[in-house]
C-alpha cells in the first residue's frame, strides 16, 4: 500500500486539473472551428458571429459580477461607446481598423471612469447607478452630432479589413476574429482567477468588509475590474460596429445590450468562465434556429419558457448541470471501486 | 336496380374522363414559373404595426402580379428582423441562402443599412420603403433602390408652409433619426424662404409636452407648429396645445397623421391637422391600379387601402414588373435584375417612379392632406389638391 502525503498530493492534482482543462480548453475551441471546416453557409456563421458577440459581452458582465461582486445593469454604455469610438477613429482619423478595435476598448475603459462614485454602492444601488450612466451615454451620442452624427448615426466607416489576403469582413474571417476575442479574453478571466489578485476578488464578492479587514484594498480591485469589464465589452461594442457596418445611438446603446448578457451569463452560469460563453450561444441559436422555425412570429416566448425552466430546474445554469453530471460521474467510478475494493 | 347501375356506373365514367381531359388540358398548358422575394419586416415589439400593414402592401401586389402574368408567378417568403440591425442581416442571409431572387427591406434605416449591405455582397436586388436617410444612397450599391426618401416629405411639407407665408415656425422633432433629418432639412428650406425656424428636439422617451407648448407659447410665437415625429408624439403634442392654447394658425405633422385611423382614434385632437399624405378619404383613386389596389385590399383585409400599405404595394409591384422582364430577357440568374430595375419608369399611387445612379426615386414627392370631421382633403400641391386648406384652422 502506498501513501501520497498531501503536500505532494496537491500539485500532482493541481498539474492533473490544468491538463484536463488544456484539454477541454483545445477541444472547445476545435469544436468552434467546426463550422468553418465543415463549410457552414453565410447565414449560420452570421448567426454564430452574433451569438459570440453576446458571448463576449456575457463573460465581461460574469467577470464583473464574479471577481468584483458587481451586478450591472449598464454594460450597453461600455459597448456603445467603444463601438462609437472604434468606428469615429477608424473614419475620422484614419486608424486602421485592427488598431481602432483595442482603442475602442481603451476609451471604453477611460468612460468607466466616470462610474467610479457608483463603486461606494453595492447590490441594486450599484445596478441602478451604472443603467443611469448607459442612458447618459445614448443621450451624449444623440446630442453630440458633430461627432456622432447625432440621431442619424454612422453609416460610412471602414469595415473589417483584409489581412496577409484573408478578407476579415467576410463572414468566416469574421467569425475567426470574433472567436479569437472571445478565446483570448476567456484565457485571460482563467488566469485572473488563478491569481492571488482573483482570490481577493472572489473573497471580496463573498464579503467585502471581511476582505477589508485582512488588508485586501478592495476599492482598487473593483476599479480594476470594473475597467477590464469595459475594455472586453468595448472591445465587442466595437467589433459588432465594423462587422454590422451602421450605428445609432438607439442601437449602439440599446438595453439589449444590458440585458441579453445577463440572461446568458445567468442561463450558462455566471460563476464559471464557460458558461456565460455557452449560455450566450445556445440561447441566441436556440431563439433564431429552432424557436423561431417553430414560431416565425412571437418566437421569443418559447425562449422564455426555457429560460425559467432553466432557472427554477438549474439556478446555476449549465456550467452547473455540466458539473453536477460530472460529479456523479466520478462518485458511481468511486463507488463501484471501493465496492469492488471490498 | 340494374338501371341504377348503369347509370352510376356511366356517371364515373363520364368523371372519370372528365379529369382526364382536364388533366391532359392542364399538361397541355404551360407550367407558370416561380420566383421567390424575400422580405424581412418587424413583425413583433414596437414597430410590429408598421411590419403587418407593410405586409399586407406586398401580398396585394403579389396576387395582383400574378393575376395578371400566366407565365411567371411570385411569392414572398417573410421573415421577422425583430427591429435589429443583425437579425435582418441574418434575415437577407437565410433568404438568399434559400432562394429568394430579391429582397424587399423592412422599417428603419438602422435596419436597412446593414441589411442592404449584406444583400448587395451576396448579389441580389433590395428595395425598400421604409428607410429615408440621405446616407443610404451615397454608399455607391448597384443592387440597393428606394422608391420614398427624406427629400420628397420635406417638399411636400415645405411647399404647404411656404405658400401660406407665415412668418415664424416652430419645429418640434423627435431625436429619432428620421424626424431628426426632416426637421434639419426643414429648417434650412424655410429659412431660405425667409421664414424664422425655431427647432425643438425632444427624447423619444417624452410623454409630456407641455413644457416645450409653453415655451414655444411664450417665447417663439410662432404662426404654424410643425411636428417631425410619430403617432404617439402627434398626440401628446397635440394634446398638450390643447390645453396652453398657443396663439397658432395650423398644426402641421407628417407620415402616419392624416389618416382615418388618426381621426378614428382621436376625434377630438385632429380636426383640421395637417399631414402627409398621398389619397384623400373618402379614398378617391383614379388610377385602374389604384382601383384594383383598393378593391383587392378591401376584399383581404376588410378595410381602407392605408399609407404604409400603399407604399410597399407599390415598391412590390416595380420589383414583379423587374422581374418579370429579367426573366423574360433571360437576365434574371445572371445579375440583369439590378439593370431591369434602373429601366423602371412607371406612374403609380405615389406619381412617377424612376431611379437614379445611385437607386434614389427623384421624382418622390407627397401631398398634404387636412382633417376635416373625418374627412381627409387634400390641400397642398394645388396640382394634387381637391380642397382649400383651412387656414387659420384649429383642432381646439
Amino acid at each position: 500500500m502506498s501513501v501520497t502525503s498531501p503536500a505532494t498530493s496537491a500539485p500532482v492534482a493541481s498539474s492533473r486539473f490544468q491538463g484536463r482543462g488544456a484539454l477541454l480548453g483545445a477541444g472547445l475551441v476545435i469544436l468552434a472551428l467546426l463550422p468553418l471546416l465543415t463549410g457552414a453557409s453565410p447565414y449560420m456563421l452570421g448567426l454564430l458571429i452574433s451569438a459570440l458577440i453576446l458571448s463576449g459581452l456575457a463573460l465581461s458582465w460574469a467577470l464583473l459580477g464574479n471577481l468584483g461582486g458587481m451586478v450591472s445593469f449598464g454594460h450597453a454604455a461600455f459597448f456603445g461607446v467603444g463601438s462609437y469610438a472604434s468606428a469615429l477613429l477608424a473614419a475620422k482619423l484614419g486608424v486602421p481598423v485592427l488598431l481602432a478595435i483595442p482603442l475602442g476598448g481603451v476609451v471604453a475603459t477611460l468612460s468607466s471612469i466616470a462610474m467610479l462614485p457608483a463603486l461606494r454602492l453595492s447590490g441594486p444601488y450599484f445596478a441602478l447607478a451604472i443603467l443611469a450612466y448607459a442612458q447618459i451615454f445614448r443621450i451624449l451620442a444623440t446630442e453630440l452630432d458633430w461627432l456622432t452624427g447625432g440621431a442619424a448615426g454612422l453609416q460610412r466607416y471602414p469595415g473589417l479589413p483584409t489581412l496577409f489576403g484573408i478578407d476579415l469582413a467576410d463572414r468566416a474571417g469574421s467569425y475567426v476574429v470574433v472567436l479569437a476575442c472571445v478565446v483570448l479574453f476567456a484565457v485571460v478571466y482563467v488566469l485572473l482567477r488563478k491569481s492571488h489578485v482573483g482570490t481577493a476578488l472572489r473573497a471580496i464578492a463573498e464579503s467585502e468588509d471581511a476582505t477589508r479587514v485582512v488588508g485586501v484594498n478592495a476599492t482598487l480591485l473593483k476599479s480594476w475590474m470594473l475597467f477590464l469589464s469595459a475594455f472586453i465589452a468595448g472591445v465587442f461594442g466595437a467589433l459588432n460596429a465594423h462587422i454590422i457596418g451602421f450605428l445609432e445611438p438607439d442601437y449602439a446603446f440599446s438595453g439589449v445590450w444590458s440585458v441579453m448578457p445577463i440572461i446568458a451569463a445567468v442561463f450558462g452560469g455566471y460563476r464559471s468562465v464557460l458558461g456565460p460563453i455557452f449560455g450566450a450561444v445556445v440561447i441566441y441559436l436556440f431563439d433564431q434556429v429552432i424557436a423561431k422555425s417553430l414560431i416565425p412570429v412571437g418566437h421569443q416566448i418559447l425562449l422564455g419558457i426555457v429560460l425559467a425552466i432553466m432557472v427554477l430546474l438549474a439556478p446555476n445554469g449549465l456550467a452547473g448541470l455540466v458539473r453536477r453530471f460530472f460529479t456523479k460521474g466520478q462518485f458511481n467510478k468511486t463507488s463501484e471501486k471501493s465496492h469492488a475494493g471490498a | 336496380m340494374v338501371r341504377k347501375m348503369i347509370a352510376s356506373a356511366t356517371l364515373a365514367i363520364a368523371l372519370t374522363a372528365g379529369a382526364t381531359g382536364a388533366k391532359a388540358q392542364d399538361a397541355g398548358k404551360p407550367e407558370a414559373q416561380t420566383f421567390t422575394i424575400g422580405a424581412h419586416m418587424p413583425l413583433t415589439g414596437t414597430l410590429a404595426r408598421s411590419g403587418q400593414a407593410f405586409n399586407e402592401g406586398m401580398q396585394v401586389a403579389v396576387k395582383m402580379c400574378n393575376a395578371i402574368s400566366p407565365k411567371y408567378q411570385v411569392k414572398i417568403d417573410l421573415i421577422d428582423d425583430e427591429s435589429t440591425p443583425a437579425k435582418a442581416v441574418s434575415a437577407v442571409e437565410k433568404l438568399a441562402a434559400d432562394g429568394s431572387v430579391a429582397i424587399i427591406g423592412g422599417y428603419g434605416s438602422n435596419i436597412i443599412g446593414p441589411a442592404s449591405d449584406a444583400s448587395d455582397k451576396l448579389g441580389k436586388v433590395y428595395i425598400t420603403a421604409g428607410a429615408v436617410s440621405d446616407e443610404l444612397t451615397k454608399r455607391g450599391l448597384k443592387t440597393f433602390f428606394r422608391i420614398n426618401n427624406n427629400a420628397g416629405y420635406e417638399r411636400g411639407i415645405a411647399t404647404l408652409i411656404g405658400d401660406l407665408k407665415p412668418q415664424k415656425v416652430s419645429i418640434i422633432a423627435s431625436t429619432k433619426e428620421a424626424p431628426a433629418l426632416l426637421a434639419e432639412g426643414l429648417e434650412k428650406d424655410l429659412e431660405a424662404k425667409g421664414i424664422k425656424v425655431t427647432v425643438h428636439k425632444f427624447d423619444p422617451a417624452i410623454t409630456d409636452f407641455k413644457p416645450i407648448i409653453n415655451k414655444i407659447k411664450l417665447q417663439d410665437k410662432p404662426d404654424i407648429i410643425m411636428m417631425s415625429a410619430y403617432e404617439n408624439d402627434y398626440v401628446g403634442i397635440i394634446r398638450a396645445a390643447k390645453v396652453l392654447k398657443p396663439n397658432v394658425k395650423l398644426m402641421v405633422g407628417t407620415w402616419s397623421l392624416a389618416t382615418p385611423k388618426m381621426y378614428t382614434e382621436f376625434p377630438d385632437l385632429m380636426n383640421n391637422v395637417v399631414g402627409t399624405s398621398f389619397l384623400p378619404f373618402p379614398v378617391e383613386v383614379k388610377s385602374e391600379e389604384g382601383k384594383k389596389f383598393a378593391e383587392v385590399y378591401k376584399q383581404t383585409y376588410n378595410k381602407d387601402i392605408e399609407y404604409l400599405s400603399t407604399l410597399s404595394f407599390v415598391e412590390t409591384m416595380v420589383l414583379c414588373e423587374a422581374i418579370f422582364r429579367a426573366a423574360e430577357d433571360g437576365s434574371l440568374e445572371k445579375g440583369g435584375l439590378a439593370e431591369q430595375m434602373r429601366k423602371t419608369d412607371r406612374d403609380s399611387l405615389l406619381g412617377r417612379i424612376q431611379f437614379d445612379a445611385t437607386g434614389d426615386n427623384p421624382n418622390f414627392s407627397l401631398s398634404m392632406g387636412q382633417h376635416r370631421d373625418g374627412k381627409i382633403v387634400l390641400v397642398s400641391p394645388k396640382s394634387a389638391a381637391n380642397g382649400e386648406v383651412v387656414y387659420p384652422g384649429l383642432p381646439w
